[in-house]
């Protein structure tokens, strides 16, 4: 049985197709990642996953259960956790507290979820700082730490490693593997070609708000539409 | 001691009820809810507590209570309508809430006393139990600015989507805040008349609006503290300005501006940065 899963699904911006008829199935314990060049419809698709914007048409599942109507609030407790592609922290708490956050969601949290979200974040340096003291990347973490407290079975990044260096940008792709390899499921949205070949088990590309190709990460990358969509001569002399 | 709390009776009881009254503002604008409920509430509290007390002879908690439940209502329903407004539109219609209110116990008839008001409320409410009660309120918000309540509400205020993603119950803490305003407002109302026994439209119009604003403005919208400020600064304020007599509403004017502008956190928010900055320390991994 799939995790989550979109049919035929779409948002309109009134005159635009942000997304649409977009199908996607996650299946358990797998990292999709999820390609396409800017403005092709990856955050609204994550938008729509999280019931942030309402639907055009098209049907939503969690678990084979439909739930495009369901509270957009209700999602967290069902363990689905998400992050957003701008950093939205909480100014006036500190790190630690906005970790907390995500582990409010249940009157009492499990023991040690946010310490352990912080640990393998690598935020255990700056618990005490506040948000706007912290650089972009750090602050990224922080992003993820919250969402990894509210403990997930399923994990939606939007450009989790934008603005971090190669080596923090490894860190994090270790980070999602361990991850998966504890049976988180989890839909990666991110530019970084390589990145995404190295940590993703399956690949979906989009484009003016559609599928163009989904399979294994080296299909993906190879496929005709995607190299003319996306990749570029750049990454085509690498495959 | 004894002396100088004789002679300020009247200004102590009027620093909690406005206390109340800033509190009742001050709580859905913590949550980013600008709504003024608290001040239409006030009024319900007002002429609630003074009709039971007149027509039915209730005890003065009876009376209180019933404005507050009265008001809570209202505002509920109110939360419910006004659901799709936020910011300035949200403002204008919950101060429309108290003027309309203002315009119809003058239209009244016998049972709001028309243009004069009721009088002859009376009740053995005291001095101490006004106290008890802001004290009560005090606490009970102090409470839910800590820990878990107190993150959701930042949350919901800074940012409602964010909320949301972590499973806040955003809708439910915005209705929340507008019937909390509702009874804290509904609740300074019905102790004034209380007091005073009496309650003329004219204490439940503009100038409330432009009371609770200034106290807020000047004592801070993110905590409770702010309220407190507010309410102590423009309870003695005009004792102190009294040598400027007629340019007593200048000065007042100029306060608020300097306030809106240069300090848009208020007393409390300068006084927080103050402590933060005392206690600060370099941060590793922090930026330089
Ligand atoms: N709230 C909105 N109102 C109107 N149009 C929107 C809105 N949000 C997104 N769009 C448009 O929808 C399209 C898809 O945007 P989206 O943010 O989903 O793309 P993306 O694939 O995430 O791009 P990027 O890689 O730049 O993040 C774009 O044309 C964008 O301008
Ligand atoms: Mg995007």
């Amino acid at each position: 049985m799939t995790v989550i899963e979109a049919r035929d699904v779409a948002v309109h911006y009134g005159g635009i197709k942000a997304v649409d008829g977009v199908d996607l199935a996650l299946e358990p314990g797998r990292i999709c990642g999820l390609l396409g060049p800017n403005g092709s419809g990856k955050s609204t698709l994550l938008a729509a996953l999280t019931r942030l914007v309402p639907l055009t048409r098209g049907t939503l599942l969690l678990d084979g259960a439909e739930y495009q109507n369901a509270a957009p609030a209700s999602l967290a407790r069902r363990g689905v956790a998400r992050t957003f592609q701008t950093v939205r922290l909480l100014p006036d708490l500190t790190v630690a507290e906005n970790v907390r956050l995500g582990a409010d969601l249940r009157r009492r949290a499990p023991a040690g979820v946010v310490d352990d979200a912080i640990e393998r974040t690598g935020l255990g340096d700056v618990v005490r700082a506040r948000p706007g003291e912290l650089s972009y990347g750090m602050s990224r973490r922080v992003e993820i730490a919250r969402a990894l407290a509210t403990s997930p079975r399923l994990l939606l990044l939007d450009e989790p490693t934008a603005g971090m260096n190669q080596a923090e940008r490894q860190e994090i792709s270790e980070l999602l593997r361990r991850l998966r390899d504890e049976g988180l499921t989890q839909l990666l949205v991110e530019h970084d070609v390589q990145l995404m070949i190295d940590t993703c088990d399956d690949l979906v590309a989009m484009n003016f708000g559609a599928v163009v190709a989904h399979g294994s990460p080296a299909e993906v990358v190879t496929d005709p539409d995607v190299q003319r969509a996306y990749l570029g001569k750049k990454w085509r002399a690498h495959a | 001691m004894i002396a100088w709390y004789e002679a300020n009776v009247v200004l102590i009881q009027s620093m909690f009820i406005s206390l109340l009254l800033a509190l009742s503002i001050q709580v859905p604008f913590r949550a980013g809810v600008f709504s003024l409920a608290g001040i239409g509430s006030y009024g319900i509290g007002a002429y609630t507590a003074a009709i039971v007390t007149l027509q039915l002879g209730w005890p003065p908690f009876a009376a209180i209570g019933a404005g507050m439940l009265l008001a809570a209502v209202i505002a509920y329903l109110l939360a419910l309508v006004l659901a799709r407004l936020s910011g300035l539109y949200l403002g204008m219609a919950t101060i429309a809430y108290s003027l309309i209110l203002s315009v119809a116990v003058i239209n009244g008839g016998e049972l709001t006393g028309g243009a004069q008001g009721l009088f002859g409320a009376v009740s053995d409410l005291q001095t101490g139990h006004v106290v008890a009660v802001a004290v009560a309120a005090v606490v009970l918000l102090a409470l839910s600015e800590r820990g878990r309540p107190g993150r959701w509400i930042d949350a919901v205020r800074e940012d409602p989507e964010l909320a949301v993603s972590v499973g806040v119950p955003v809708t439910a803490i915005r209705q929340l805040s507008f019937v909390v305003g509702g009874l804290l407002g509904a609740c300074a109302g019905a102790m004034n008349t209380l007091l005073r026994t009496t309650v003329t439209p004219e204490e439940v119009g503009f100038h409330l609006v432009v009371l609770a604003l200034t106290m807020i403005i000047v004592g801070g919208s993110r905590s409770w503290a702010g309220a407190l400020i507010g309410a102590v600064v423009f309870t003695w304020l005009p004792t102190v300005l009294a040598f400027v007599g007629e340019w007593q509403t200048l000065v007042y004017g100029v306060v608020v501006a300097v306030a809106a502008i240069f300090v848009p956190t208020g007393i409390l928010g300068l006084a927080q940065d103050f402590v933060r900055r005392l206690r600060r320390p370099a941060l590793p991994g922090g930026r330089p």
